[in-house]
């Protein structure tokens, strides 16, 4: 018993050392996994350079567990959707919106099908996706579940429960691509910079499955950094840490994202998502 | 008895017409062969780069282990409390991974997290099973001592010595499990084994996902040659040296969690729109809020998951009846016997959330899956127990030669008991794998809670949680039940 | 010292003792014979609750833990006379000053070999040993034996029942082979169907007393 009082007694002074500042950040899970640690290492060490403080980057498995991370302070900063931007500044209060890609302020959701459907592309909302098997990304992707269940609710006015024959969350924007393209669902809906780069990597056959519609522009992925951070790390430290990204330019480093570069960004920006997050009843009014 | 399995097999069948069968995917055989051909051509290079997770699911199980023997052990000792009883069902029936869900927005994806949840289940069932060894204990040795020592003195020259030899055994046998699930905590995101092993299946890079299975099965393997008695404390001592750095504490989350983030979302709305973050206490709305969550998730959940639930324990239960013969020596000569026992001991050694992780991959969320996975690795455990009990069935000289006849009149009837003790005993073990198995994408009870974690909703989550908990309590004890009023004891079925 | 009036003890309705009265002074040692079933166990049993934190106790199963050593088992003789914290540093590591204490009673009884093996290794007759060392070691003047020579040969059997009756001040043993109870006892108590047949000094009991207790 002595021995296990002890053993506590000095994890708590090491975890006191682990603390020694260091910023922790991480990024949601939003695509193939592999080797997330060198993508995002390297952007560890461009941080680090710019800022004049050790960074470090957790890899996580699920966007709940970037969330978390994010409000426990596990991370002090997160490469966020949306959705889960949205989750993680309202868990933690003062925290702000710093970053968004160029692309954020125009991201859309493409809606694709299998070829066997008969689903061709349309301007207009493809009604005939009603009665088929539908995926979803993961469950708390933007682009991949809030928008798409938003577009699907407000045209049909019935829960994608109800209107498709069954409903799937395939996790990430390839694994959708890969069940769609598998017949394992036969529509799906996914973040279009994903399809962009599968598609121009040679990932996509374009025989077997193709995008149906592409949704109207809504505000999208975001640095977001806790409220605390001057206070960690020094006065003025959030300012300097929007410097660093915005002045990104390293294309390899963007490329992890993928972003052509980075802009300023703010909370005010995600009202929308926030709005469309209660319609559909993620996040409770 | 023969009417209590009909009563079983009949409500399976019946659960059968709500249940999906349907394969998803077109050409599942693909799929399949990909696998295979993973299985042949192991990349053993890809576990090198991860073994810092295999050290994490080592240390973890050690450390998870080693506190829940500890607190389990100090809950055996009141274990004639109802109330110490009631809080060891509950949280033995709350799974490990629904534990990780817990901690990880207390303590974050850490260490931490993983240890406190392995430890937690395990600390409940350690109270029980020990409690248990004691109560069937020789009780002569206490005759021996004098009457007035010290109860503590008493305890341990005259119980735990007699025990000890039980103790160690059981725990050894769940140092296995803990391995098991640490590995599996790394599906939901912690840095263990499962968490490449997801990675490996989900980008289906099936060659690494082989080696680090192949590498699992060794480590499990050779346990009982490098866990010995008097290494495991240095063990354990080296595993909290090992993750000590990676601790983190954080009293203000602790406090923020239970305090705040669990509370019922009508307790918080008024102060989160606001901004004040204040709690009022409504109990019309709390009741209404509880309701909408019950009917809308709570209900279906717990409908699916019984459903899944009853037909596995059917289906285990045949599927056994239909194997065990093949690892008893009164069906088989001894080598064929020795591969299918092999055979036996790989699936029961992979997780069951593996498992069913690799049949979903093959053939979309559907029930069918999800039966096989924890059909297999149950009827493994069964077939094992059943094939060692009809092995102890003295034939007389006159039983029947004919394979048929000799199962059906000599063996069934002699292990059926027994077999059934050991498949209730087994019941809510698959209820808890039911559940767990909605975090894949069917719509048992994880599935509601694994979208309330995704939503960022806590109180929801923790408030089904909850109910997969009374549900399970629930058939424990309707097993209990079952058991004592067929006078069927499952004794073997503790130390499998 | 110990007293009985009119008592009656029973298990499951079966009436093992009836209206026993008895009475035992300090110092006397006193054999109780007869037929088994006759309740001598019994009698022996309720004796031992009237004085047992003072009284030592052989056992007839010995009620040994088999998974300690000889030395382990001997001391717990004296489990209550020691602080808890003293009595698990012994069961980590005998303590010097208790084992020069056992070593001699072991001696006695030709066990000494035997002080660091495991209890569950040994033959019967030496468990038997065992179980007498534990109660010789015990801190009482009463000793209670059921049969403590069972499991012993004959021609040492004596030699363990004169050690057993010098050590300890007051003797009450239940023994089946009476020539023995003739030997060692002053006081021999013939027990039959629960009723106590007769209560004699050794020297007024008569071999045709002993016949009719053993044939009717």
């Amino acid at each position: 018993m002595k021995t296990f009082a002890f053993f506590w007694l000095s994890f708590l002074s090491f975890s006191f050392f682990a603390f020694a500042q260091t910023l922790s950040f991480t990024a949601i899970p939003d695509q193939d996994t592999s080797r997330l640690q060198q993508r995002f290492g390297k952007v560890a060490n461009y941080l680090s350079n710019q800022l004049g403080v050790s960074v470090k980057y957790i890899p996580v498995k699920s966007y709940s567990a970037s969330v978390n991370a994010f409000k426990n302070d596990q991370v002090q900063l997160a490469w966020f959707g949306g959705l889960s931007g949205v989750q993680a500044r309202r868990g933690v209060p003062g925290s702000q919106a710093i970053a968004q890609g160029e692309e954020d302020q125009k991201f859309v959701t493409y809606f694709i099908a299998h070829a066997s459907t008969g689903l061709q592309a349309s301007d207009t909302f493809p009604e005939g996706i009603a009665g088929k098997t539908f995926t979803f990304g993961s469950k708390g992707s933007t682009s991949g579940r809030l928008m798409p269940e938003f577009f699907v609710r407000q045209h049909f006015k019935k829960s994608p429960r109800d209107v498709f024959k069954r409903v799937g969350f395939s996790g990430d924007h390839s694994k959708t691509i890969a069940l769609v393209q598998a017949g394992s669902y036969q529509v799906g809906a996914l973040n279009y910079k994903v399809w962009e780069r599968e598609l121009s990597e040679g990932k996509i056959d374009t025989k077997k499955i193709h995008v149906i519609w592409k949704t109207p522009t809504y505000v999208d992925y975001n640095w977001t950094v806790r409220g605390d951070a001057d206070q960690k790390f020094g006065k003025g430290f959030i300012s300097k840490l929007q410097n660093a990204l915005t002045q990104m330019n390293d294309s390899e480093l963007l490329n992890s994202f993928p972003r052509k570069r980075f802009i300023k960004a703010d909370n005010s920006m995600y009202e929308p998502i926030l709005k469309t997050a209660v319609d559909v009843g993620i996040i409770e009014k | 008895m023969t009417r209590t399995s009909l009563l079983f097999a009949g409500t399976a069948i019946l659960c059968l017409f709500f249940a999906d069968f349907e394969i998803l995917t077109l050409n599942p055989w693909q799929e399949l062969r990909r696998m295979a051909q993973g299985v042949l051509t192991p990349d053993f290079l890809a576990v090198y780069e991860i073994k810092v997770a295999f050290l994490n699911t080592i240390t973890f199980a050690f450390c998870g282990i080693f506190l829940a023997i500890l607190s389990g052990s100090i809950l055996a000792f009141c274990f004639e409390f109802r109330p110490v009883r009631l809080f060891c069902a509950f949280i033995r029936a709350i799974h490990e991974i629904f534990w990780a869900i817990i901690f990880l927005p207390v303590v974050g994806l850490n260490s931490t997290c993983g240890i406190l949840a392995i430890a937690i289940p395990y600390a409940g069932i350690f109270a029980k099973v020990f409690a248990e060894i004691r109560q069937e204990s020789d009780q002569l040795p206490l005759k021996g001592l004098p009457p007035h020592s010290h109860p503590i003195s008493k305890f341990f020259f005259g119980v735990f010595p007699v025990i000890y030899a039980d103790l160690k055994h059981y725990s050894s046998y769940r140092l296995e499990c803990g391995l098991r699930s640490s590995a599996i905590l790394g599906f939901i995101g912690l840095p263990t084994l499962g968490f490449h092993l997801e990675t490996a299946f989900r980008e289906g890079t099936y060659s690494q996902a082989a080696a680090i299975l192949f590498c699992f099965y060794l480590l499990i393997a050779s346990l009982k040659y490098w866990v010995k008695e008097k290494a495991v404390l240095f063990y354990v001592v080296l595993s909290f040296i090992v993750i000590s750095k990676e601790i983190t504490f954080s009293w203000n989350n602790i406090i923020r969690f239970f305090t705040y983030e669990i509370l019922p979302w009508p307790m918080r709305r008024a102060g989160v729109s606001d901004g004040s973050y204040s709690l009022e206490f409504a109990p019309g709305q709390v009741w209404a809020w509880i309701e909408t969550v019950m009917m809308e998730e709570g209900f279906p959940g717990l409908w699916n998951t019984l459903i899944l639930t009853q037909i596995v324990l059917v289906g285990t239960g045949v599927l056994t009846l239909m194997v065990f013969p093949l690892v008893s020596r009164h069906f088989q000569e001894r080598w064929p016997r020795r591969i299918s026992s092999y055979l036996l001991i790989v699936i029961r050694t992979t997780p069951e959330y593996i498992l069913a992780y690799i049949f979903l991959q093959l053939w979309g969320p559907s029930m069918l899956p999800a039966i096989l996975a924890i059909g297999l690795h149950n009827g493994a455990i069964i077939s094992h127990l059943s094939g060692q009990n009809a092995d102890l069935v003295r034939l007389k000289v006159d039983a029947p030669r004919k394979k048929v006849n000799l199962y059906f009149f000599e063996i069934l009837p002699r292990v059926y008991g027994q077999f059934l003790a050991f498949l209730f005993y087994r019941w809510e073990v698959m209820m808890r794998e039911s559940a767990i198995l909605g975090i894949l994408g069917l719509y048992t009870l994880g599935f509601y809670i694994d979208s309330a974690m995704s939503d960022d909703k806590m109180d929801k989550a923790i408030l089904l949680i909850v109910i997969t908990a009374m549900l399970n309590m629930g058939i424990d004890s309707t097993s209990q039940i079952v058991r004592r009023r067929l006078k069927i004891s499952s004794k073997l079925a503790t130390s499998s | 010292m110990f007293e009985l009036d009119n008592v009656s003890v029973s298990y499951k309705d079966a009436l093992a003792l009836k209206d026993i009265s008895i009475r035992i002074e300090e110092g006397e040692k006193v054999a109780l014979i007869g037929p088994s079933g006759s309740g001598k166990t019994t009698l022996l049993y309720t004796l031992y609750e009237l004085e047992k934190n003072y009284s030592a106790f052989v056992h007839q199963n010995y009620a040994l833990v088999p998974q300690l050593s000889v030395f382990h088992n001997v001391y717990i003789g004296r489990l209550d006379n020691h602080k808890t914290a003293y009595n698990l540093l012994n069961l980590l590591k005998p303590q010097q000053k208790e084992v020069e204490q056992i070593v001699p009673i072991l001696e006695a009884l030709g066990m000494e070999v035997f002080l660091n093996k495991r209890v569950g290794t040994l033959s019967g007759g030496q468990q038997q040993r065992t179980a007498i060392a534990r109660a010789i070691f015990r801190k009482s003047n009463i000793i209670f034996a059921d049969e403590p020579v069972s499991s012993i040969d004959p021609h040492q059997a004596g030699a363990i029942l004169e050690l057993i009756t010098q050590r300890k001040k007051t003797v009450i043993l239940s023994l089946h082979a009476v020539d023995l109870a003739l030997e060692f006892a002053e006081r021999i108590v013939g027990l039959h169907f629960g009723h106590i047949v007769f209560d004699l000094p050794v020297s007024k009991v008569s071999d045709s007393l002993l016949s009719r207790l053993y044939q009717s």
